[in-house]
């Protein structure tokens, strides 16, 4: 319910940002760190000041906010909301330049979703569109100043958890339920690459530096009734994005990885946990010696 | 084939008998027929007492309770006026009422007997005494008729039952009874007679049934590289594969979506493949796996080739009728005709009918019973079966037409384990044993060995031990002898070409596996033991000398790779959580996979050499089950065989030839398959670099005029701040943790 920042170096907390009463689904600060947006299940998505951790504005929702983020220049807000409790899954477009537009809790442009909800959203490069990955697995680039559908695939079958764009921002991977990561052109939503494995990924992200992409996931509890760690395979893997050949795994985790980001300096990656733990890895000097014969 | 000579204790048994790949089988007292049956029954009995209630008029049911309430309130038995009686005397009484007398005119009751000895009277009366003897063992002789010539009977006779169902008896039974050595009883109806009197005299001669040619059935013999074949069940039972198996990747011959609805066979030659059908199997083979035959049996569920490939059986629970026995049928493959349907009541135990190695002979034990039948009549052999009070179980040598079986202990009678030759019926060997608690038969798979493995409680002491007694089928008078073991024993196992067997034994997690080597002279002798196995079950490679042990299921998956030539451990590997192991019929490859019906994940098949390296992991969506198509036995003679093995290293030098060519073709192909992902892809990532350069100024733009394209583009805006941090560093290896 608390979001908290860090340092990566030892692990120590620098700060927090109090005031959700309910699960945070998604967290984004924007391209400067001025302002860091959070969305939660307590129904809410909150602007803060990312120095003080002082909340400067508070945007009441129907249902819980599943997906929010920063457009490339830091003036436009997005966030989606959860179908639930009767209501619709909307994604909510707000601009800051227009303090009225937050006053009010009057957004600018709201995109019904009816068909199959967001489960995951990201601004496509420069800000004029974002990317939403939906239940179903398929994927749509909703325009940011019509709202329109400009671009629809499916290449997954079942619901994609995660989106995370590449440094340069013109590609992006997807991890899905359905076993597999994918990589998509940014621009084009051109499908590229695949990355099978043997459990639904939660989390797929993209090294800064090299051509690798780790996924972290794993058997869902749920699903298992006993989930040793070697049934659920709850590791990180690395694979290669031209060769779609694994490369590496990092055990530890105890239960489904949730999340898991690349350092921006490419040299150590963390992931965060069902159970309950944010890891930080550094690399060890083969990582970056290891190249595959070609 | 594994199964005749890995059998372990019962617990391990069973889970193994689950493991061999088979989907699961409703037990008996679930099987839907027998349960339609029982309900049928059930609700007759209900119908009745119902009835009863209902109706009061029936004491059974009032009885009591005028008994519980004294004389207080008795309630009243007698019908209402209008009350009609629906109730029909089938309902009622229809298990009296099937024997009540039946009008028939006689003659289906009467039975007419050939080649009766020809007498004269002063014999006549010890003749009718011999033949009421033999003849009222099937119902009571109301009349009998001796015909008369010259002063002697004739040689036949005609005899009277009370019921036409005596006489079928009779026809049944005594028909082809020996009195003595010229008589010979042929039993007829005497309706039969008239029934064969009015079969025309003209003869048709049979339509000419085209040839259908099947083509090769054995091409996949001639293959050049010498691969094998398997078949593999996924998707949870939608689709079967059939593939080559190859060094490098499955190559895959045929695909079907909904080939079979349970599970697959292969017949022991490989030459079929059999599917599973609500109506019945289908067989499949040829080149391009045509259907070449259909058994149609509803609801079949198992099924058993005879060794020779000719006969296939099938039970199924349904449908069986007192006067149609059809629960087991035996078919003729070849023509799709049925031989013989058999009654049975549970399939607990299949194979039901055992066959002899070369299927001349099949066999079934009943209660006290022991009955061998022949083909390719299908009758039985010398049209009696064996009394053998209290037989428990038998089995066939796998190398000749010699049953073995036991009895257990009955009063002051030894148990026994009896060595039977057939089709003399004469017993070779009788081994008398005491204080037997079970008996375990295991052949070697030539039939040179037989070990019996006995569980004894012996007197004085506390808990059971096994012995085994290997008995020495080639040699004079069959001499037997005894390992005691100890322990407990979890697996054993026969070398299929050799004198060697393989145990575990112990209890977990201190379990041991021990080699012993059955020589010559008889003396057997303990080769090594490994403790501290992680194993329950023992896989030998078809050809001998190697064997995997296996820890399934329960114990993760391990496997342990062993040359018991010398008794190296080559190789300790896992497949977690494997179900199955199958060696190929070559004894080149083995198989570990995890069953889908065992396991709802990581469902896969994994291909291993014989030496426990690693070759393929091959994940199939909800994999069910593969299975090796087997080979017939080699063409090769002994001496062939011993010249192949001397001249290995001039062979050994051209495979090894083959073996780099088409590994270094492999890494090629897969160097020169990377290269051209990796051409690819940057060719389009040169499409979007120059497209993001392009968007440069928008980016610019947007932010402010601060460019942020590389981490360190504004490095002169930055304002430096000095941060003091204690760090403690530990270093785990990542390869140890769990």
């Amino acid at each position: 319910m608390i979001v908290n920042v860090w340092y990566s170096v030892n692990g120590e907390r620098l700060g927090t940002y109090m005031g959700h009463t309910g699960a945070v689904w998604c967290v984004d600060a924007d391209w400067d760190t001025k302002h860091v947006l959070t969305g939660s299940a307590d129904n809410s998505c909150r602007l803060w000041d990312c120095e003080t951790g002082k909340q400067l504005a508070l945007l009441k929702t129907n249902s819980a906010v599943r997906t929010c983020g920063f457009d490339f220049g830091g003036n436009i807000i997005m966030f989606s909301t959860d179908k639930q409790m009767g209501y619709q899954c909307f994604v909510s477009f707000f601009d800051l330049r227009d303090p009225s537009q937050i006053d009010n809790n009057e957004p600018y442009m709201k995109i019904p979703c009816n068909d199959s909800k967001i489960t995951s959203a990201v601004w496509g490069p420069l800000g004029e569109c974002i990317i939403a990955g939906h239940e179903s697995g398929e994927l749509n680039q909703y325009s940011a100043k019509s709202g329109e559908v400009l671009v629809n695939v499916k290449e997954h079958s079942r619901q994609i958890n995660d989106i995370q764009l590449s440094r340069d921002m013109t590609m992006f991977v997807t991890a899905s339920k359905d076993n597999t990561a994918k990589l998509f052109d940014s621009t084009t939503l051109e499908h590229q690459k695949t990355f099978r494995t043997e459990r639904p990924v939660n989390s797929a992200a993209l090294s800064p530096n090299y051509d690798h992409v780790v996924l972290g996931g794993g058997q869902e509890a749920m699903d298992v009734t006993t989930t040793s760690t070697r049934i659920g395979k709850f590791e990180a893997r690395f694979f290669h994005l031209a060769f779609e050949e694994e490369f590496g795994r990092v055990k530890g985790h105890f239960g489904p990885i949730n999340s898991v980001a690349f350092h921006p300096d490419g040299k150590s990656y963390s992931s965060g946990g069902e159970d309950g733990y944010v890891r930080i890895h550094y690399f060890d000097p083969q990582y970056f010696e290891f190249e595959f014969e070609a | 084939m594994q199964d005749a000579e890995n059998v372990a204790v019962p617990e391990a048994a069973e889970e193994r008998a689950g493991s061999h790949a088979e989907p699961p089988v409703p037990a008996q007292g679930e099987a839907p027929g027998e349960q339609a049956r029982d309900e049928r029954s059930d609700s007759r009995a209900q119908a009745v007492s119902e009835d009863a209630g209902g109706n009061e008029g029936r004491a059974a049911e009032a009885e009591p309770r005028a008994l519980e309430n004294g004389d207080a309130d008795e309630p009243s038995f007698s019908d209402p006026e209008d009350f009609v009686d629906d109730v029909s005397e089938e309902e009622l009484l229809g298990d009296v009422l099937k024997d009540r007398p039946q009008e028939a005119d006689g003659i289906d009751s009467v039975i007419v007997v050939d080649n009766v000895p020809q007498v004269g009277p002063d014999r006549l009366e010890k003749l009718k005494n011999v033949i009421h003897k033999i003849f009222s063992k099937f119902g009571k002789i109301t009349n009998d008729f001796y015909p008369e010539e010259d002063g002697k009977t004739k040689g036949y006779i005609f005899l009277e039952y009370a019921s036409p169902a005596h006489a079928v008896d009779a026809v049944k039974n005594a028909d082809g009874y020996k009195l003595d050595k010229q008589h010979t009883f042929r039993v007829n109806l005497f309706t039969d007679f008239d029934k064969y009197m009015t079969i025309s005299d003209e003869w048709d001669i049979p339509e000419k049934q085209p040839f259908k040619d099947l083509g090769n059935l054995r091409y996949w013999l001639e293959e050049a590289e010498c691969r094998d074949q398997y078949s593999v069940i996924f998707e949870s039972g939608d689709r079967t594969s059939i593939f080559w198996n190859d060094v490098k990747d499955p190559v895959s011959i045929e695909e079907r979506a909904r080939w079979t609805e349970t599970y697959v066979r292969w017949s022991p030659k490989g030459t079929y493949l059999a599917t599973f059908h609500q109506r019945g199997i289908a067989l499949w083979g040829g080149e391009k796996f045509k259907q070449i035959q259909r058994f149609s049996h509803q609801g079949v569920q198992l099924i058993d080739f005879s060794p020779c490939e000719r006969y296939l059986v099938t039970f199924s629970p349904l449908m069986d009728t007192q006067d149609d026995p059809q629960a087991i049928i035996i078919w003729d493959i070849l023509t799709g005709h049925k031989k013989r349907g058999f009654h049975c009541e549970s399939s607990a135990h299949w194979p039901i009918f055992k066959w002899s190695h070369d299927g001349k002979f099949f066999a079934r034990m009943t209660l006290d019973t022991l009955s061998i039948y022949e083909t390719p009549s299908m009758g039985l052999l010398d049209k009696k079966s064996l009394k053998i009070s209290g037989i428990k179980d038998f089995s066939w040598s796998p190398g000749g037409n010699i049953i073995a079986f036991w009895v257990p202990e009955d009063k002051d009678i030894p148990a026994r384990v009896t060595l039977m030759q057939l089709p003399t019926r004469q017993e070779i060997r009788v081994r008398n044993l005491f204080n037997v608690v079970d008996c375990k038969l295991h052949w070697q798979k030539n039939g040179d060995y037989l070990c019996v493995k006995v569980d004894r409680t012996p007197k004085g002491t506390q808990g059971v031990v096994t012995n085994f007694e290997i008995f020495r089928m080639r040699e004079k008078q069959v001499p037997v002898d005894v390992v005691e073991m100890k322990e407990t024993i979890i697996a054993f196992a026969w070398e299929p070409n050799g004198s060697k067997f393989a145990v575990l034994h112990g209890e977990a997690p201190r379990i041991s596996v021990s080699f012993y080597h059955v020589k010559n002279n008889g003396k057997i002798e303990l080769i090594k033991m490994f403790d501290k196995q992680q194993a329950n079950t023992i896989f030998w490679s078809p050809q001998g000398q190697f064997v995997v042990l296996a820890g399934l299921r329960s114990m993760n998956g391990a496997l342990a790779f062993v040359d018991t030539s010398d008794c190296t451990v080559m190789n300790i590997a896992e497949h977690y959580m494997a179900s199955d192991v199958e060696w190929d019929p070559t004894g080149r490859y083995v198989v570990t996979s995890v069953s889908w019906w065992s396991h709802k994940v990581d469902n896969a098949y994994w291909l291993w050499t014989f030496q426990g390296r690693l070759l393929q992991k091959n994940n199939k969506d909800r994999f069910c089950q593969l299975l090796w198509r087997p080979r017939p036995p080699t063409l090769l003679s002994q001496e062939q065989i011993k010249q192949i093995k001397k001249d290995l290293k001039k062979y050994s030098k051209i495979f090894e030839q083959k073996d780099r060519l088409s590994q270094s073709k492999a890494s090629k192909e897969l160097v020169e398959r990377r290269r051209t992902m990796m051409e690819d892809f940057r060719k389009y990532r040169k499409m979007a670099q120059e497209l993001y350069m392009e968007q440069k100024n928008e980016r610019l733009e947007l932010r402010g005029g601060v460019d942020t394209d590389e981490l360190d583009s504004n490095v002169d805006d930055w304002e430096e701040e000095t941060i003091e941090f204690f760090v403690t560093e530990e270093i785990i290896p990542l390869g140890n943790q769990e």
